[in-house]
Parts: structure tokens; C-alpha cells; sequence
């Protein structure tokens, strides 16, 4: 069993979490053309090594922060989103062409 | 037989010649180097050297021959695939299986088995029967079976209406097979070698040289090397090495166990597969039952074993075959799938001049073997991408061009 | 709210828990409350209690809950008049017997007591939600039907503690796992919210999960109960473990 530690609700298995993908900055959809968007989407650094990823825990839907290195499977540390994201973000679409 | 033996034993053929070239210093020049020699990169060196002439080619490997991901797959054969282009593909692939140990003269203890996929809800069976369909307007043999027919192709599957998931229907490839994986590998290189290829093991590549955008050598452990062409086929190590040559993947890397029994007698012929329940179970030629699933929960490069997998495949296997819980364990292991966001793999020209991608071979890359081999080799020699590769290049992530095979995959392989 | 005695089958047009099936078997006892129907009692109430005691799973699904969650959740609870837990992942009581959880820093939990008479979760219900969409974005405030969406079991006794150590992770005996704390946990492999909320003397676990979980999870608790003599109780049972204190 290995343990991942919720900045939350403490130490779990592992098997209570749910990978979330590299923690990348999204780019603003309005200000992106499509092969921008496609690499941000579908292309990954797949590091052998740290790297900084997000995680859920799937009991209580919390989404956070770890780095971890992914030969070794060491978890680093775990944080809060908060430390990364202070106010809310807005998905509005800008106006215009909808075809 | 101890005559037989002991005239063998005093015969020329004995002791039985290397399979490839001893190590040699490495050349200065190469015209192709491929790097990883596992099916794939053994299946292009043998095809360049063999049809294409190109012998010039050093096959490098940071390990041993075969030793990776060629070593660690379940072994499985199959073309029933969702999409027009992965059918095609694939159908190539087995046929070329088929007469490997012909093409060979080497045995690669191919069986033609069959393969079963298990419905346990409705939806399965719809895409069941989109499957077969397309299947069969490609010349694959994939059809809908009932329950029935089920019973009588697997006899000692669990068809109780009681269980948690009741077994539904199914579709049954007859095309289905199983191989010797490291057979296959072995069979390659010796062809290869044979013609003058250069296999070099403990040979690892730590940077690749662009200029102006075109490849124009590797460094290695070894020393450095000037190349025409590369190619890579590192199947889980995709993105390490592609990032040297300054190119950035859609692939992460997943762990994907399986573990294997004790040998039995044989009672099992095909190899069955429930994507519901997660798991795969066949019987080699040897008796033993191999059990697989799906990948780890979340991306590594390591390949350990974990308590919480050898659970979840005992219990789906069990839910199958009630009569394994007799059954002793006698390993489990782990091998490093690139997966890629549609399940489909990444072949063909990368943004690098002369440096030709093998990779996102998931856990469809064995079946691929002699295709991939076929058609890398074509691209390097003739510089024209095939048709029947066309659609798996690396751009069609950015033409939003993707082919899902997610649903033919998932827990089949 | 008046307790409406009545033998089974349970009274037309009313919500029923997913369970329904399963109590009816059992010739379970039904009680109205509200627009639901909740298993009052399965047999003798004298023997039951003394089940519930040792180790009891009771189906309080028909109960009034609700849920809150965003960053303006806890100014807004406490602008309500809303007793808050210090900490995420504890809870409180209320004047009006309610139990108030924080599930994290911006999500809340309010759970009814047993007579389902709580005015705090029945007030809040309507009236309150419509002025929540009206305010600010700011305030960001937002409504869960958790009546809706998450089932809720009660597993009591003496036992319990040892029984749920075969199905969860986290250690819930006493003096580990505090009466007010919440644990949100894998249990039986189901997402579930864990809450002690002690009948008087005797520990108890609420058990929240996704409603359509349920009748999974009630079978995998029965299945591990049972060598405690673990049995379903109803809960006329807990309310007079309750009154002991």
C-alpha cells in the first residue's frame, strides 16, 4: 500500500486519489490558436524525474498539488491549490464568431 | 533419443551459432541508426537490410537484446481494432505473423488461438457489433457471439447469470494469436545481423545532434556516432530519448502489470478478455495462465510490482475462472506503456529531419511488430511515408486528426 | 413534524430510499416523515435497541440533509446564525439538534437530528437557496441537494469501530477518531462521507455515499457485520439509545 498524503484530509492510500495530469499554466483560450491549444491539451513533458501534478481526492473531490518523481514513485510534497491560485478564474468566452 | 543426442552433440552445428555479432567497436558512419533493440527496432534493421538493401545500420541498445518492453508484454495477437485505419494496420501485422516463422526459418511458436471479448452490459454489446462490422467489411474474422457459444468455445468460464457482471455475449476473432515474444525479437536480429547489421547492446544514446534541423549524429556511452538517419523505437522511454532531439510528445508513461501462474495442463485454448472487468487471462503453450489488465492509476518509469494490482486482476480473473483461486502465483512484473490520448501509435516523420518516430505504442506494440518493421523501413529507405501509416504521423494531434481506439483497447490488448 | 405510525407497505406517494426493496423484505415498520417514508422499526423495538447497541445499520436516507460550498460558504453559515467547526473535517452540534460539518474550508455539511425536526435544515431548504442564487458573485455560495444525492446510513454499537477496520482504511475506534470528527474515506471501495455522532453513550457512524451506491454498500455492511450479529435496526431504535444519555 502506498500512502499520498492530502493536504486535507491527511495520509491515504493511494488508491483513494485520482491522477490529474501535469500541473501546467493554461493558456488564455481567446489568445491561442489551435496548434497552441492542441499542444497544451494533448502534448505532455512526461519528465522521468520531479515533476508537479495534480490530484484528487476522489472521497472528498479536492483537488491539490504534489511533486513527486516518477522514476523513484517518491512523493515530494503536497499542497494546497491555493498556494498556486488566489482568486477565481473565469472561462468567459469572448463574443463573436460562434460558427 | 540419446543417440540422436549425442550425434548432435558431435556434429558441426554444435554448439549452436550466436544468434547476432558479437560486440564490435562502433563505426564512425552509419547510414541508419536505430535506437532500441526490441521487436520494432530489430524488425526495421532486418527489413532494411533485407529489402531495401541498407546495411549500414547500427541497431543501439542500452540494455540487452529484446530485454525491455519486448520481454515484458502478454504476448497477444489480435486485429479487431475499431477504426478503418487501426483494422488495416493491424490485419497487415498479423498476416505478416502468420508466416514470420517461414519468413524466419526460425520458429516463433505462433498459435493461432482465437481471441475472446467478453459483454457484460448492452453498451458493450453495441460496440460489439460496430466492431464486427467493421471488422469484417476489412477482412478480419471478428464476429457477435451468444452465451451459447460462448460456453462451448470456453467451457470453464464462469457463465453463472449470478455473478456480479453476467457474461452478456462476446465477439469472438478467430485472427487472434499469441507468439513467443522474445522469439520474435531474436528472430529479427539474426536476420538482420546475418546481413551485415550491427547490433550493439550496452549502448546507450545521450544526445542526439540537430543541425539546421536535420539529424546528424548520436553521442553514446560509447563514443559518438555520425548518421544519415535515426530512427527511435524505445517504447516507454519515448519522451526521454525524443527530447534530446528537442521534440515534445503526447505520450505519458504508465506501468502495466501482469502476473502469471504455475504451468497446468492445458484447458484453456483462447485467449479471453473482459474490458468491464478488467482484466485478460490466456494459457501459454508452457500451462501457465497469464493474467493481465489495465495500466497503473497514474503515470511512472519503474517497473514494480504492486499488492494493490495483483488484488484487482486476482479478483476480476476469479469473477471469470473460479477455478484459478487453486491456482499458485509464480510472478508478476511490469512493463512502461507510452500511451497516447487516442490509444493509437505515433509513426512516421517528427519535426526533426531524417529522424523517424517509432513510439506511443501503448499496449498495442507487440501485435505491430512485423508491420512496423515493414513500413519504418520503407519510410527510412525510400523517404515516402506509406499509406497505411499515414494516419498515425505525429501531426494528427494538431490537425485534431486523432484515431480512438480507446474503446478497442482498454484491458483487451 | 408529527410522527405518523404505520405498518408496511409504506404510505403511497411517498420518497422511498433506494433500499425500499430490501426493508419491505425484512417487514420492515414504516414512519411518514415529511414526503418520505423511514424504516421505523424491523421487530421487537426492546430487542433492536439492544442490537443497536452492540452493532446496528440503520437507513436514515429519508432525512433532511443539505450542503453548502464555496468561499463565501462560511461568512454566509455564520450570517445565518450557523455554529461552524473550527477545523475542516469536524462538525458540531446545533442549538436546534442539527449536525454541522466542514468538509473543507469552503464546503459544509448539515445533517437533521432523528426526528427529522431540525428547523435549520428545514428552513434553509427553500427559502434561503433562492436568495443564495440572487446574491454576488463574490459571496459565491452555492447549494448541494444532498438529500438527493447522497444516501445516508447510520452504523452503531459497541462493534462498529472493529467491523468498519475490515472495509476501511482509516482507523475509526474511539480513542483515535473523536465523536464530531469526519473522516472522507474509501469504504467497502465506495466514496463515503464518515461522521461519529455518538447516541448518547453508544458510538455511531453516519455513512454518507452516492445515493445510487447504496444498496452495494448496504450489502457489503451486513455482509461484514455479520459476525459481530451485526443487524439492520430502525431508527425508533436510535432514538431511544439517544434519550438514554
Amino acid at each position: 500500500m502506498k500512502l499520498l498524503t492530502c493536504p486535507l484530509n491527511g495520509p491515504r492510500n493511494i488508491s483513494e486519489f485520482t491522477y490529474g495530469g501535469e500541473y501546467h499554466p493554461m493558456p488564455d483560450p481567446n489568445k491561442t490558436d489551435p496548434r497552441q491549444w492542441a499542444e497544451h491539451v494533448f502534448f505532455h513533458d512526461n519528465e522521468a524525474g520531479i515533476v508537479t501534478e495534480w490530484w484528487c481526492h476522489s472521497a472528498s473531490s479536492f483537488w491539490f498539488l504534489a511533486e513527486r518523481n516518477t522514476i523513484t514513485d517518491q512523493v515530494i510534497r503536497t499542497f494546497e491549490a491555493s498556494e498556486l491560485f488566489n482568486q477565481r478564474v473565469d472561462f468567459a468566452a469572448e463574443s463573436g464568431d460562434n460558427s | 533419443m540419446p543417440f540422436g543426442l549425442l550425434k548432435y552433440g558431435l556434429s558441426r552445428d554444435y554448439p549452436a551459432k550466436h544468434h547476432f555479432t558479437p560486440a564490435t567497436e562502433l563505426k564512425k558512419h552509419y547510414d541508419v541508426v536505430i535506437i532500441g533493440a526490441g521487436g520494432h527496432g530489430t524488425a526495421i534493421a532486418y527489413n532494411l537490410a533485407k529489402y531495401h538493401g541498407i546495411t549500414n545500420v547500427a541497431v543501439l541498445e542500452k540494455s540487452y537484446l529484446g530485454g525491455g518492453n519486448t520481454a515484458r508484454n502478454t504476448a497477444v495477437i489480435r486485429s479487431n481494432y475499431l477504426t478503418e485505419e487501426g483494422v488495416e494496420f493491424y490485419r497487415e501485422s498479423v498476416k505478416l505473423y502468420n508466416n514470420l516463422s517461414n519468413e524466419f526459418n526460425y520458429n516463433v511458436m505462433m498459435e493461432n488461438r482465437g481471441q475472446l471479448t467478453l459483454a457484460h452490459s448492452d453498451a458493450a454489446i453495441r460496440s460489439f457489433r460496430w466492431r464486427a462490422e467493421v471488422n469484417q467489411h476489412m477482412g478480419v474474422r471478428s464476429e457477435l457471439v451468444d452465451r451459447q457459444t460462448i460456453a462451448e468455445l470456453v467451457p470453464n468460464l464462469n457463465m453463472s447469470e449470478d455473478s456480479r457482471f453476467p457474461i452478456m455475449a462476446g465477439l469472438w476473432h478467430a485472427d487472434g494469436a499469441t507468439a513467443r515474444h522474445d522469439a520474435v525479437a531474436w528472430g529479427y536480429a539474426k536476420g538482420a545481423c546475418e546481413r551485415g547489421v550491427e547490433l550493439h547492446q550496452l549502448t546507450e544514446v545521450e544526445d542526439i545532434e540537430v543541425t539546421q534541423g536535420r539529424v546528424t549524429a548520436v553521442k553514446t556511452n560509447r563514443g559518438r556516432v555520425e548518421c544519415a538517419a535515426v530512427v527511435q523505437a524505445v517504447a516507454g522511454a519515448s519522451s526521454v530519448v525524443a527530447k534530446k532531439a528537442g521534440i515534445r510528445l503526447p505520450i505519458h508513461c504508465y506501468p502495466l502489470q501482469a502476473m502469471v501462474t504455475q504451468p497446468y495442463k492445458p484447458i484453456l485454448t483462447p485467449h479471453v478478455s473482459s474490458p468491464h472487468v478488467h482484466v485478460y487471462v490466456h494459457q501459454t503453450s508452457r500451462g501457465e495462465f497469464v493474467i493481465g489488465g489495465g495500466s497503473d492509476p497514474y503515470p511512472l518509469y519503474h517497473t514494480r510490482a504492486t499488492l494493490d494490482q495483483r488484488e484487482s486482476l486476482s479478483a476480476a480473473a476469479l469473477e471469470l475462472f473460479p477455478f484459478l483461486s487453486q491456482a499458485r502465483m509464480l510472478r508478476q512484473w511490469a512493463g512502461t506503456t507510452d500511451m497516447t490520448p487516442d490509444y493509437s501509435p505515433i509513426m512516421g516523420l517528427s519535426p526533426v529531419e531524417n529522424y523517424y518516430l517509432d513510439a506511443g505504442w501503448g499496449t498495442w506494440g507487440f501485435k505491430a511488430t512485423p508491420i512496423c518493421g515493414v513500413t519504418m523501413a520503407e519510410l527510412v529507405a525510400t523517404k515516402k511515408v506509406p499509406d497505411i501509416i499515414k494516419p498515425f504521423e505525429l501531426e494528427r494531434f494538431y490537425n485534431y486528426e486523432q484515431i480512438n481506439e480507446a474503446g478497442a483497447t482498454a484491458a483487451s490488448h | 413534524m408529527t410522527h405518523v405510525n404505520s405498518s408496511q407497505p409504506a404510505m403511497q406517494n411517498q420518497r422511498r430510499s433506494p433500499l425500499y426493496r430490501r426493508h419491505t423484505e425484512l417487514k420492515a415498520e414504516f414512519e411518514s416523515l415529511g414526503d418520505a417514508s423511514l424504516v421505523s422499526r424491523y421487530g421487537e423495538l426492546a430487542a433492536e435497541i439492544e442490537s443497536a447497541a452492540q452493532l446496528g445499520l440503520a437507513d436514515l436516507s429519508a432525512l433532511p440533509r443539505i450542503g453548502f460550498k464555496g468561499a463565501g460558504a462560511p461568512q454566509w453559515a455564520i450570517s445565518q446564525g450557523i455554529k461552524l467547526p473550527e477545523s475542516p473535517n469536524h462538525s458540531v452540534v446545533q442549538d436546534d439538534g442539527a449536525l454541522v460539518g466542514k468538509l473543507s474550508h469552503q464546503e459544509l455539511l448539515i445533517l437533521s437530528d432523528l426526528a427529522g425536526s431540525s428547523a435549520l435544515v428545514n428552513s434553509l431548504e427553500p427559502v434561503q437557496i433562492e436568495s443564495l442564487k440572487q446574491s454576488e458573485p463574490a459571496a459565491q455560495t452555492y447549494h448541494l441537494p444532498r438529500a438527493h444525492s447522497h444516501s445516508c446510513l447510520a452504523v452503531t454499537g459497541t462493534a462498529a469501530a472493529e467491523m468498519f477496520s475490515k472495509v476501511c482504511g482509516v482507523d475509526l475506534r474511539s480513542h483515535k477518531f473523536a465523536q464530531g470528527q469526519i473522516a472522507q474515506t474509501s469504504l467497502a471501495k465506495i466514496n463515503a462521507v464518515i461522521v461519529r455522532h455518538d447516541l448518547a453513550e453508544t458510538p455511531c457512524f453516519y455513512v454518507l455515499s452516492d445515493i445510487s451506491t447504496v444498496e452495494f454498500l448496504w450489502d457489503c455492511l451486513l455482509d461484514a457485520m455479520q459476525e459481530y450479529a451485526g443487524v439492520p435496526v430502525g431508527v425508533a431504535a436510535l432514538r431511544s439509545l439517544a434519550a438514554r444519555g
